[in-house]
């Protein structure tokens, strides 16, 4: 485990910010983190990333404590903030410098990785230009590829779709499937389930300060839930479901929702229904899995 | 999104660790202070602060103010020596180059100057570091640079150093005025380089006490205020406090006087003196007097080298120099009353030169005072941390 956490605790005054959080993220898996809004998410991270100190609980990353070894952990992790500035009169690639700078890469390394760092965030173009010019979403991505200049073990990434064009959003997913190829720790928290579904092979999901589930994308893909049927004639579509007792709500415009217990299950259905004349034109999960395991998890939401 | 690896690039290794990355094991990681972080981050703290136009326009506003104060003060005291002295003239300075009325007005001159650059030194300074750690806090740029390999103590000392080679600036741009001033004659070289050693030592102080109130308060507004408080008190503030203490050391105690016998007449010799005793009010400065010397106009005073040319106490630092001598030797006792000559001025003049200078333990608690505000903004940068202040986010 590239990253273990054990009841990890922190609050600030009164306020509870994480409860009771355990977590491991293998290397070379994307490891998401899920929860609302307050539910401890970021804090985590600041403990992980050496920031904050745990009131309770014990936590390695890349196989050191941040508490008692920052500088260990630090020079082998990669963190994006959820929020953060620029230097904005610096340009991307004196940011980026900079940063190379601070963690002693020799000169003509940190030359070639900020170089290479630019093209993949797609920010060559800009790399001259000061910061303060850049958008929202060239931020973010300028903030992904500080969080990479010191070819990081472990990358801690904070929201980092936040701000993002779809087109980026998509990049970023390569991004971080690449980062987890080379045998990297990804742990990404955010709130875009159906890009995090795609993205991540775990997942943690959190909720008030606490772990609440653990989901392997895989094996939730062999779990229950809903798909989406459409047909050209929903009438016939219906009474096929009708005739083979598949359990299914009153159909809406255009399509009708169905429970499948797995895979394997909906691909049956998918050949029987065109073995039975009945014009589908779609059969898909209603939604993520992620999105399904979180909503049933987190329906105790305030 | 390119596809080939992200650490195909370049092998990326930190160079101070030939083996590969920073092992574990050690705390030393709060105080460690190798140069190359330090120039980082003032090289990135210069970068930002030149590309600022706001810069330009203080340091062109602040030339001008130094160009029209040095002229209208230059132009007054020359007159005004001028007219006071011409009428007695015919004597020429020891050097025997200039008109007396010329050495004492650029000495006088040279002095106010002096100051004039410390009081707006002390007015800008605080503005160059007084944000700095709370200012990155805010625009949450601070935890990128918490997140690398720099120490505490580099990120802390790499502003320090950006704030002072700003000051020393300001300081460059005051310098043709010093030396203008210095060339009307009247002024020891000694004095002007000890006067230029000062005045940049005394920036760092309050560069470093700037950092260690944006280290402490979160809000910007807040550390510039303190800095600001904290340059009033050793600037116009210990003086203040050195005449608010006059009470507590004046004492009515039995003393020796000296006075004369007969005031009807005029005192022509020492046999007309008499001694008694008397209760009298005694002011014991020399109980209060260190009050003075870590004020930076006191340090500067102290330390500049004292004209040869003329025992007089005619320009603001010999004034300043002698008059804080006084306090240290205290109420001169016997109390001197009986005024026939000016042996008892000239032996008190012998007096003042024969004490140890006062500037290098002035000097000495200016920078103790630097280093404490240093060392508390380099524990409030420390990381992880336990707690945080109030209304702040950690990145």
């Amino acid at each position: 485990m590239s990253i273990t956490a054990r009841g990890v605790r922190r609050t600030f005054g009164d306020v509870v910010a994480v409860d009771h959080i355990d977590l491991d993220a293998p290397a070379g898996r994307v490891t998401a983190l899920v929860g609302p809004n307050g539910s401890g998410k970021t804090t985590l991270l600041l403990v992980l990333a050496s920031l904050l100190v745990p009131d309770a609980g014990d936590v390695r990353v890349a196989g050191f404590d941040p508490v008692t070894d920052a500088r260990a952990v630090r020079a082998r992790t990669g963190w994006m903030p959820d929020v953060f500035g620029t230097w904005e009169s610096l340009t991307c690639r004196e940011v980026l410098h900079t940063v190379a700078d601070a963690f002693r890469i020799p000169r003509a390394a940190a030359s070639a990785r900020v170089d290479h760092l630019l093209e993949v965030v797609h920010l060559t173009d800009l790399a001259d230009r000061p910061t303060q010019v850049l958008s929202r979403g060239q931020k973010q991505r300028l903030g992904l590829a500080r969080a990479l200049v010191n070819d990081p073990q472990v990358v801690l990434l904070d929201e980092p779709a936040s701000g993002l064009d779809p087109r980026s959003r998509i990049e970023l997913r390569g991004i971080v499937r690449a980062l987890a190829a080379e045998g990297r720790t990804v742990l990404v928290s955010s709130h875009v389930l159906a890009e995090l579904d795609e993205m991540a092979d775990r997942a943690v999901i959190v909720a008030r300060g606490r772990t609440v589930a653990v989901e392997e994308l895989a094996a939730a893909a062999q779990a229950r839930r809903t798909w989406r049927v459409r047909a050209l004639d929903l009438a016939s579509l219906v009474a096929a479901l009708d005739a083979r007792h598949t359990p299914h709500a009153p159909p809406d415009r255009d399509g009708v929702e169905v429970e499948l217990g797995s895979d394997v299950e909906a691909a049956e259905l998918l050949a029987e229904l065109v073995r039975d004349g009945v014009p589908v034109v779609e059969l898909a999960p209603a939604g993520g899995v992620l999105e399904q395991a979180y909503l049933a998890l987190t329906e105790d939401r305030r | 999104m390119s596809d080939d690896t992200l650490a195909s690039a370049a092998p990326v290794r930190p160079d101070d660790a030939p083996g590969g990355l920073p092992a574990g094991g050690g705390r030393g990681g709060t105080w460690g202070l190798g140069w190359s972080g330090i120039r980082t981050v003032a090289v990135l703290e210069l970068r930002q602060r030149i590309r600022s136009t706001r810069w330009v326009a203080v340091l062109g506003v602040w030339t001008a103010i130094l160009a029209v104060l040095t002229v209208l003060i230059r132009w007054a005291i020359r007159r005004t020596f001028a007219g006071s002295i011409q009428t007695t003239d015919g004597t020429v300075d020891a050097a025997g180059a200039l008109p007396a009325a010329d050495v004492a007005a650029g000495r006088v001159t040279f002095g106010i100057i002096v100051f004039l650059v410390l009081s707006l030194a002390g007015l800008v300074a605080p503005a160059l570091s007084a944000t700095s750690i709370n200012g990155d806090r805010q625009a949450g740029v601070l935890a990128t640079l918490q997140t690398t390999l720099l120490t505490p103590a580099q990120i802390v000392v790499g502003k320090l150093l950006a704030a002072w080679v700003t000051a020393l600036a300001l300081l460059a741009a005051g310098l043709p005025f010093l030396v203008w001033v210095y060339l009307d004659g009247g002024t020891p070289l000694g004095r002007l380089l000890v006067t230029l050693g000062v005045l940049a030592l005394t920036l760092l102080v309050v560069c470093a006490v700037g950092l260690g109130w944006s280290g402490i308060t979160s809000r910007t507004s807040s550390s510039a205020v303190l800095t600001y408080l904290t340059v009033a008190l050793l600037g116009p503030g210990l003086p203040l406090l050195f005449l608010l203490s006059v009470p507590l050391v004046t004492e009515n105690e039995r003393v020796q006087v000296r006075t004369q016998t007969d005031f009807s007449v005029s005192i022509t010799d020492p046999s007309q003196c008499t001694v008694l005793t008397e209760v009298r009010s005694l002011t014991h400065t020399e109980r209060s007097w260190w009050l003075l010397a870590a004020s930076p106009y006191v340090v500067v005073a102290d330390a500049s080298p004292k004209p040869t040319t003329r025992p007089g106490t005619d320009d603001p630092l010999a004034i300043i120099r002698d008059g804080v001598r006084d306090a240290r030797l205290g109420p001169a006792v016997p109390v001197e009353e009986c005024f026939y000559d000016d042996v008892q001025d000239r032996e008190r003049q012998r007096q003042r030169d024969a004490l140890g200078v006062t500037w290098p333990s002035g000097l000495a608690a200016l920078l103790a005072l630097g280093t404490a505000f240093t060392a508390i903004a380099v524990r409030r940068l420390r990381t992880p941390t336990r707690t945080l202040p109030a209304g702040t986010r950690v990145a």
